[in-house]
């Protein structure tokens, strides 16, 4: 077990080696850098521009910009925030926090909502309620991410039981620890309930696919036979049976609730990674850039990895393998 | 009211199947029927026996019992009655209480009847607490017992483990456990040796003689092996087409003059009569081999060292028109690698294929001459190469599932743009018949062919190239003994309509010495021994013995009549 996460954690390592590098070829192919809009700001002199680009280390070549920022990243730094004029990090980390705040909550409800009613749904075959699920998640699915955190938005606006964006009340710091978590969470509801509606639908239809092909095994119409009860039938035996595919897609849907939050984020007015991202974007903040992408990488790596371990966990069959 | 009321003296049997009928619907809106009019009795501690070959309806009869068809079934007509109480209008709450309480089924394939990702124990105690109220130690204590008497020495490791670290004899036993743990009345038992090998066949068999006897169970036993039912069966019914073609005991039934009976009760006998050689000896040969090599090499990384995987050293071999040669071997002998250089699969390392005496394309020597020769040569080459077909072991994956019969055997006629559409179909039609299959089944996929079907189809399909030479590569082995008769009386007709040649590959010696003229025996990539069927027996070669004995350990005790 140890030699394989360690194995795995190799190939993470040459993975994310390899996001920087494509990177940075791609933005040094990419028109324009942070100092191009000055240029079209008669106020700024030609020269006080040129001084900026040594300053901030463009003018050198590729591979040299690379090895800077492959040593401030050993220190923790991740470049260089030109907007901001900070360290990276120090942008990144509270706005990864927030980011996660709201996906891990959402991947969890979503998980805890899908495993027990998509179980349900294989049961019920060629019923009404399957067919009313199909129709219903189908039309779930049809909904665009965009257009759900826009409806949240008008249901905050129209009840005014939430609150319309944001992450905090102005005055909330000052009412003490409690008051201020309870805000936190309040604020929190209608992103992360966005979240698990958009992603929701799709790991619905997994949980339903994998138990509905296991059911038609003979083992299951074996244990029918041996007269267990249906629920047991469901959940103890077609639900492990089925739970290998489904384990992978746990570790995928991080990846998943990440790229959805990104922009529910940005529609809700969060502060995490989405707004952030997509203003270093706009700004060619070119290390707010590389430092928000290969933090997500990296948790798109660590929820495959999760998943691996999970599965390594929960299967006999790939322990042996392994 | 009871029967004793009415003053009968017969008690109600345990369980009664009265004229029950049950139809699938199969695509295209066709009905197929499973079972027709099937009256059945079964007392308290009695075994019945169902005989009957794949496709006779033999298992819709077990799921029927047990209430467990699957949605495209229909029950049309009958009853089934457990204690004189009918089934069919159990709540589902005495449906499960009968299940595995009263009435208990053990399946064809014990691989597939065990959750695959959860513990043994587990899976017998969660049957035991389905139908018992009893706490943690009790239901420990009788699940060991059960293993205990099912022949397990190391019950509490068994409970332990995953059907993936057992034998599938000992997943058998563990199945069987399962279904005896709350000493149900009555045990179904559906094919439970089939996929057995022949060893554990005779201890299954032994094991549930004990069981029947120890716990007064009452048994219905179905199967194609009418050995079996020799050591098992008070009374036996004999399946064909869904309906009870014949009932008695293992002797009368023996002694039945019903060439059908004869037949399935001894599937080898009912050959003989069809047997007659045919192939002239000194006509020109049709196929010639000499001097053919071939070696698979694996390479392996950081290596010098070449890993000769499989090879074939030598091998000459002549085929007459209208003969039978048996290549027997055991696998990896190079049986298959030869059948697929002659059939055009592989290129040969050295050695020369002659078709009629002219050199096939393939051969290794004019390998570049093919390719210089130009596209003229090679629609020529094909067309001669058609004369040759195979046929595989495992007819379900080589024909495409989603093709239909007729999509299925016009295949060849398409490729070679054999005249029109409608020719192609009366011509699949007419081959279908052919081989013994309903042309009206033309529109089915082949995936709702039963197993012996789809090796016709394919077959259908060998010939629609109007072969001269048919290479069988284990193309019988997949099939149950009655249905291997079968295909060989089949293949015998269509020898001597047609002057077909056979080469026929297999690593068992049945049906060998009533088909074939000559046989080759392999080992190690070379031929060790030729000889005729009638002198195999007096064999002295390693090979060959190891062959026949493999042959005779088949007919264990109870099975006998099988083989």
């Amino acid at each position: 077990m140890i030699r394989y996460l360690a194995r795995r954690a190799g190939h993470a390592l040459v993975m994310l080696f390899g996001v920087s590098i494509l990177l940075f070829l791609l933005f040094q192919a990419a028109p324009g850098d942070f100092l191009s809009e000055m240029k079209v700001n008669s106020q700024i002199s030609p020269e006080t521009i040129a001084k900026l680009r040594v300053q901030y280390g463009l003018d050198q070549p590729l591979p040299v910009r690379y090895w800077q920022w492959v040593k401030s990243s050993a220190k923790g730094e991740f470049g260089y925030s030109f907007a901001y004029n900070t360290p990276a990090s120090t942008l990144l980390w509270p706005r990864a926090r927030n980011t996660l705040l709201l996906s891990i909550p959402a991947l969890l409800i979503s998980w805890l909502i899908a495993v027990p009613l998509g179980v349900l749904a294989a049961g019920w075959k060629g019923r009404w309620a399957d067919r009313l699920f199909s129709g219903g998640t189908s039309a779930l699915l049809a909904l665009p991410d965009v257009l759900i955190a826009m409806l949240a938005l008008l249901l905050a606006l129209k009840t005014g039981i939430f609150p319309v964006g944001g992450m905090t009340s102005v005055d909330a710091q000052d009412q003490g620890t409690w008051a201020w978590l309870r805000d936190l969470g309040w604020h929190m509801v209608l992103p992360v309930a966005a979240l698990v509606i958009g992603s929701l639908t799709i790991i619905l239809r997994h949980v339903r696919a994998s138990v509905r092909e296991v059911m038609e095994a003979s083992y299951m119409r074996a244990a029918e036979g041996h007269g267990l009860p249906r629920l047991k039938l469901l959940f103890g035996y077609a639900l492990p049976a089925a739970a290998n595919p489904l384990i992978s897609l746990f570790g995928l849907s991080v990846a998943m609730l990440l790229s959805v939050s990104l922009l529910i984020e940005v529609v809700m007015s969060w502060p995490g990674m989405g707004p952030l991202l997509l203003e270093a974007i706009l700004a060619r903040d070119l290390f707010v850039v590389i430092g928000a992408v290969m933090l997500s990488t990296v948790f798109l790596i660590a929820g495959n990895l999760l998943g691996d371990v999970l599965l390594y966990a929960y299967d006999p069959r790939i322990r042996r393998q392994a | 009211m009871t029967s004793a009321d009415l003053g009968f003296s017969k008690p109600e049997p345990l369980l009664r199947v009265s004229a029950l009928s049950v139809d699938y619907d199969a695509a295209g809106g066709e009905v197929v029927h499973a079972l027709r009019n099937l009256d059945l009795e079964i007392a308290d501690g009695e075994s019945v026996g169902v005989l009957g070959e794949s496709g006779s309806g033999k298992s819709s009869l077990a799921l029927a019992l047990m209430r467990l068809l699957p949605q495209t079934a229909r029950v049309i007509s009958g009853s089934v009655d457990y204690r004189g109480r009918r089934v069919s209008d159990f709540s589902p709450a005495q449906l499960r209480g009968m299940r595995g309480g009263e009435v208990a089924l053990i399946s064809q394939e014990p691989a597939l009847a065990l959750n695959p990702v959860l513990p043994l124990g587990r899976q017998i105690a969660d049957v035991l607490l389905a139908h018992r109220k009893l706490n943690r130690q009790e239901v420990s204590a009788r699940c060991i017992e059960m293993l205990r008497q099912v022949g397990f020495t190391h019950p509490e490791r068994i409970m332990r483990a995953y059907p993936h670290e057992l034998s599938g004899g000992q997943r058998q036993r563990v199945a069987i456990a399962q279904a005896l743990i709350c000493r149900p009345k009555l045990l179904i038992a559906d094919e439970p040796l089939s996929s057995l090998d022949a060893a554990t066949q005779a201890e299954i068999l032994e094991l549930l003689q004990r069981l029947k006897r120890d716990l007064g169970l009452a048994m219905l036993f179905i199967t194609h092996n009418a050995g079996a039912l020799a050591a098992l069966a008070d009374n036996i019914v004999v399946m064909r087409e869904g309906e009870a073609f014949a009932r008695g005991t293992i002797s009368t039934l023996r002694a039945s003059p019903d060439e059908y009976v004869q037949g399935i009760l001894f599937p080898e006998k009912s050959l003989s009569n069809a047997a007659h050689k045919v192939g002239a000896i000194d006509s020109a040969p049709l196929l010639e081999v000499r001097g053919l090599s071939k070696r698979f090499v694996q390479n392996r990384m950081l290596s010098r060292k070449e890993f000769v995987v499989q090879s074939l050293e030598d091998i000459h071999l002549v085929l007459r028109p209208g003969s039978t040669v048996a290549v027997l071997g055991r696998s990896g002998s190079g049986k298959s690698t030869l059948a697929r250089c002659l059939a055009g699969f592989e290129t040969p390392d050295a050695g020369e294929v002659l078709l009629e005496g002219k050199p096939a394309a393939r051969n290794a020597k004019n390998k570049a001459g093919a390719q210089r020769q130009g596209p003229h040569s090679r629609a020529v080459f094909a067309r001669k190469w058609a004369e040759v077909q195979m046929i595989f072991q495992d007819a379900a994956t080589s024909l495409n599932p989603r093709f239909t019969a007729r999509q299925i055997v016009a295949e060849p006629l398409e490729i070679a743009q054999w005249k029109s559409e409608a020719d192609r179909t009366a011509r699949a039609m007419k081959l279908m018949a052919e081989v013994g299959l309903d042309p009206d089944w033309a529109s089915r996929l082949a995936g709702e062919f039963s197993g012996g079907q789809r090796q016709r189809l394919a077959l259908a399909r060998a010939l629609a190239a109007e072969p001269r030479l048919l290479i069988m590569d284990e193309a019988l082995s997949g099939l149950d003994m009655p249905l291997q008769a079968q295909m060989v009386r089949l293949l015998m007709e269509l020898q001597a309509r047609h002057g077909l040649t056979y080469l026929y590959i297999s690593h068992d010696l049945n049906f060998i010495s009533l088909f074939a003229q000559e046989v080759v025996v392999m080992d190690a990539g070379r031929i060790v021994e030729r000889t005729t069927p009638a002198k195999l027996a007096q064999s002295s070669h390693p090979a060959t013995r190891e062959l026949l004995e493999a042959g005779e350990r088949l007919h264990a005790p109870g099975v006998e009549a099988a083989v």
